[in-house]
C-alpha cells in the first residue's frame, strides 16, 4: 500500500518533481498595479532547482525585482502561486516564511543603530534562540564571511560598503535558511570590490549550496555567478531560461541576443576552461637540441620560435635568430614566456594571454609547471564555434 | 512716572529673595510640574497620533489640521476659553499647554519614522519583523533623535507658557512676574523671568544627555564622519 499511496501522492501535488528542501517554483505567477495597463509580471512560469544559483536579468521595468520580492511576499501576487519546497507560500503565516528566507538587498540595509553582531542576530533573535547559540552562530558567520571579529562591535557607519554588504550576506545566513533572495546586492560598490565579494559568493555557494535568486542588471554579473539565467523583457515576460553557456551559445530571441551584447562569443570564452580545450603541441625541443632540429621544427609548425622543455617542464622560448647564430640550442638561455596559463584559466584570460604576447600564443602548463601544448587563435575559434 | 519709578528701584532686592525663599521654591516646582505634565500627556497624544498617521496616512491632515488650529490660538485667548469649562487652576493651565505641545510633537515624530530608509524598512520586513515590533525595535529608535528635538522645542516652549498660566492661578514662576508687573516691583519680575529661563536650559540639556544616551550608533557615525573629514 506505501507505493499506491506515494504515486497518488505524486500524481496530485505537481510539485513533488522539483522536489529538495530549497526548490522555488513560480506558478503563471502574474502581478499588476492598479492604475497601469500592463501587467508588472505576466503569468511567469519559472523553476528554481534546489541548490541552484539563479539570476533573473533585464531592463528596469522588467519585473525582476517585482517577482522577487512575490517570492518572499514583500509583494502580494494578483495570481499565481509561487511553492517552496513544495509547499503553498500562502499557507504559511508571512512573517514565518520570510524568516526562513535569507533577504539581501542593495547597500546592505543594515540597521544603521545595531552593532554588526546584533544585525547578524536578528533573525535568530525574532525566532527565539538562545544566547550562547546565538553567539557562537554569529561567530561562525563571522569565520566564514571572513569579517573581522573586531568589527562584530562596530555600528555599520564604521564599515566600508564591502564590509557592509558581507555583513548583509552573514545576516542573511544567519538563521541557515535553504533560500536565499539577492535583489542587485553589488550595484552600489566599486567594481573591484564587487568583483570580491561576486568571487566570495561563488566560494559560499560551493560550501553551502543554498537556492539562491539573484536580480540584477549586470548581465557580466549574471553570467559569472549562476547556474541558469532568466531573461525577462518589459512586462515581466520570460524570454529565455537556461544556463549561461545555453544563451550565449543560442540565444531564443533577438531580445536576448540585444541584450547578451555583441560580445557573445568572448562572454562563452569567459565560460569555458582551457581544460575543454583541444591544445596544440607547439613547437616543441629538448634543451640539447642542435640548431637544425630547432630550425626544423619551427618550419613545421610556421613559428619563429621554440619552446626550450627539460623533463617535461617549460623552461622557455627560444627565437629563430638566436638559433641561427649557434650550433646547438645547450648554450642559449631560454627566455621566458611572459603569461603560461593553467588549465583551470577561462579561455577568456587565454585570449588575453595570446593576444599580449610575443609568440601569439598562450602556453599551458599543469598545476606543477609541467607543459602541456599551445592553445593558439584556432584552437579558441575551435571551442566558440564547436 | 512709572519708568521713574522703576529706574530708582534696584533691580533686584534681596532682602525680598531671603524673605520669599520658601515660596520661590515651591513655585519654581509647580512650574516644573506644569511643564512635565503638560510635556507628557502632549508626548502621549502626539504619540497615538503619529501612530495612527503612520499606518492611514489620510488621518495626518487632519490631525496636524486641528494640533495646528490650536496652536495658532493665543494663549490667553485660550485661558479665557477654557476657563468656563475648567474653572481657574491647574485643569484649564494644562489644558492650554497639552494643545500647545502636540503640533510640535506630532510632526516631529511623524518626520523621524518617515525619514527612516527605505533599504532599511525593506530590510525589516523581509527578515520576518511583525508591524507592532518593527515600529518598536526600528524604526522608533531611528526616529529618536528627531523625536527628541521635538521634545526639546515644546518642552523649552512650554516653560515660557508656563508663566501665562499664573493668570489662570495656576502658580508657577509666573505668579512672581504678575505680581511684579502689578506693584511695579522688579525683583519678583527677575526671579520669575530667571529661573524661568534657567529651567528651560535645564530642560533643554537634560535632552541632550538623554539623546547622547540612548543613541550610541549615532555618536559613532559622527566619529566616522569626523575620521573621514581629517
Amino acid at each position: 500500500m506505501p507505493d499506491a499511496t506515494t504515486v497518488t501522492d505524486v500524481a496530485a501535488s505537481p510539485v513533488n518533481a522539483d522536489a529538495g528542501e530549497g526548490a522555488i517554483r513560480l506558478e503563471r505567477l502574474t502581478k499588476r498595479y492598479p492604475g497601469s495597463a500592463r501587467p508588472a509580471v505576466d503569468a511567469l512560469d519559472l523553476a528554481v532547482p534546489s541548490g541552484e544559483l539563479v539570476a533573473l536579468v533585464g531592463p528596469s521595468g522588467c519585473g525582476k525585482t517585482t517577482t522577487l520580492k512575490m517570492i518572499n511576499r514583500l509583494v502580494e501576487p494578483t495570481e499565481g502561486t509561487v511553492w517552496l519546497g513544495g509547499i503553498d507560500i500562502r499557507t504559511l503565516p508571512v512573517h514565518e516564511l520570510r524568516r526562513g528566507i535569507g533577504y539581501v538587498i542593495q547597500q546592505a540595509g543594515l540597521f544603521p543603530h545595531r552593532t554588526v553582531r546584533d544585525n547578524i542576530a536578528t533573525v535568530p533573535r525574532l525566532t527565539g534562540w538562545r544566547k550562547e547559540r546565538i553567539r557562537d552562530r554569529v561567530g561562525e558567520l563571522a569565520g566564514l564571511l571572513d569579517l573581522d571579529p573586531d568589527l562584530l562591535d562596530r555600528y555599520p557607519s564604521a564599515l566600508s560598503g564591502g564590509q557592509q554588504q558581507r555583513v548583509g550576506v552573514a545576516r542573511a545566513l544567519a538563521a541557515d535558511p535553504p533560500v536565499l533572495l539577492m535583489d542587485e546586492p553589488y550595484s552600489a560598490v566599486d567594481p573591484i570590490v564587487r568583483a570580491r565579494l561576486q568571487d566570495e559568493l561563488l566560494d559560499l555557494q560551493r560550501r553551502l549550496h543554498k537556492t539562491i535568486v539573484l536580480v540584477t542588471h549586470d548581465i557580466d554579473e549574471a553570467i559569472k555567478l549562476a547556474d541558469r539565467i532568466a531573461i525577462l523583457r518589459v512586462g515581466g515576460l520570460l524570454e529565455q531560461y537556461g544556463p549561461p553557456e545555453e544563451l550565449l551559445r543560442a540565444p531564443a530571441t533577438p531580445f536576448v541576443a540585444d541584450f547578451l551584447g555583441d560580445d557573445r562569443g568572448i562572454k562563452r570564452l569567459s565560460l569555458m576552461r582551457v581544460a575543454q580545450a583541444a591544445l596544440t603541441a607547439g613547437p616543441v625541443v629538448g634543451p640539447d637540441a642542435a640548431a637544425d632540429e630547432a630550425r626544423r621544427v619551427m618550419d613545421a609548425n610556421d613559428t619563429d620560435w621554440v619552446a626550450v622543455v627539460e623533463d617535461g617542464r617549460l623552461r622557455g622560448w627560444v627565437g629563430a635568430a638566436a638559433v641561427d647564430g649557434a650550433a646547438t640550442l645547450a648554450g642559449l638561455e631560454p627566455e621566458p614566456f611572459a603569461a603560461a596559463v593553467g588549465t583551470d584559466t577561462t579561455l577568456k584570460a587565454a585570449l588575453d594571454a595570446i593576444v599580449t604576447s610575443r609568440t601569439r600564443v598562450a602556453v599551458v602548463v599543469d598545476d606543477d609547471q609541467r607543459y602541456l601544448g599551445v592553445l593558439t587563435l584556432d584552437d579558441l575559434a575551435e571551442g566558440v564555434t564547436k | 512716572m512709572r519708568a521713574a519709578l522703576l529706574a530708582e528701584e534696584p533691580l533686584v532686592r534681596w532682602d525680598w529673595v531671603r524673605d520669599h525663599q520658601d515660596e520661590i521654591v515651591t513655585r519654581f516646582w509647580q512650574h516644573v510640574t506644569l511643564t512635565v505634565v503638560a510635556v507628557g500627556i502632549g508626548f502621549v497624544l502626539a504619540m497615538a497620533m503619529a501612530l495612527v498617521s503612520v499606518r492611514w496616512r489620510r488621518a495626518y491632515p487632519a490631525f496636524t489640521g486641528v494640533s495646528g488650529v490650536l496652536y495658532a490660538i493665543p494663549s490667553l485667548a485660550l485661558f479665557g476659553i477654557l476657563i468656563p469649562f475648567y474653572g481657574l487652576g491647574f485643569r484649564t493651565a494644562e489644558v492650554a499647554l497639552v494643545s500647545y505641545t502636540l503640533l510640535i510633537l506630532l510632526r516631529n515624530i511623524v518626520a523621524g519614522i518617515d525619514g527612516v530608509p527605505e533599504a532599511v524598512r525593506e530590510a525589516a520586513d523581509g527578515m520576518g519583523y511583525e508591524g507592532w515590533r518593527r515600529l518598536v525595535s526600528v524604526d522608533l529608535p531611528l526616529a529618536l533623535p528627531t523625536i527628541v528635538a521635538g521634545l526639546r522645542i515644546a518642552t523649552v516652549t512650554t516653560v515660557g507658557l508656563v508663566t501665562i498660566a499664573a493668570l489662570v492661578s495656576a502658580g508657577g514662576l509666573g505668579t512672581f512676574i504678575d505680581d511684579g508687573l502689578g506693584r511695579d516691583f522688579p525683583t519678583p519680575i527677575v526671579v520669575g523671568a530667571v529661573l524661568s529661563v534657567l529651567l528651560a536650559i535645564t530642560f533643554d540639556l537634560f535632552f541632550v544627555g538623554v539623546e547622547w544616551l540612548l543613541t550610541p550608533w549615532a555618536r559613532a557615525g559622527r566619529r566616522q564622519a569626523r575620521g573621514r573629514a581629517s
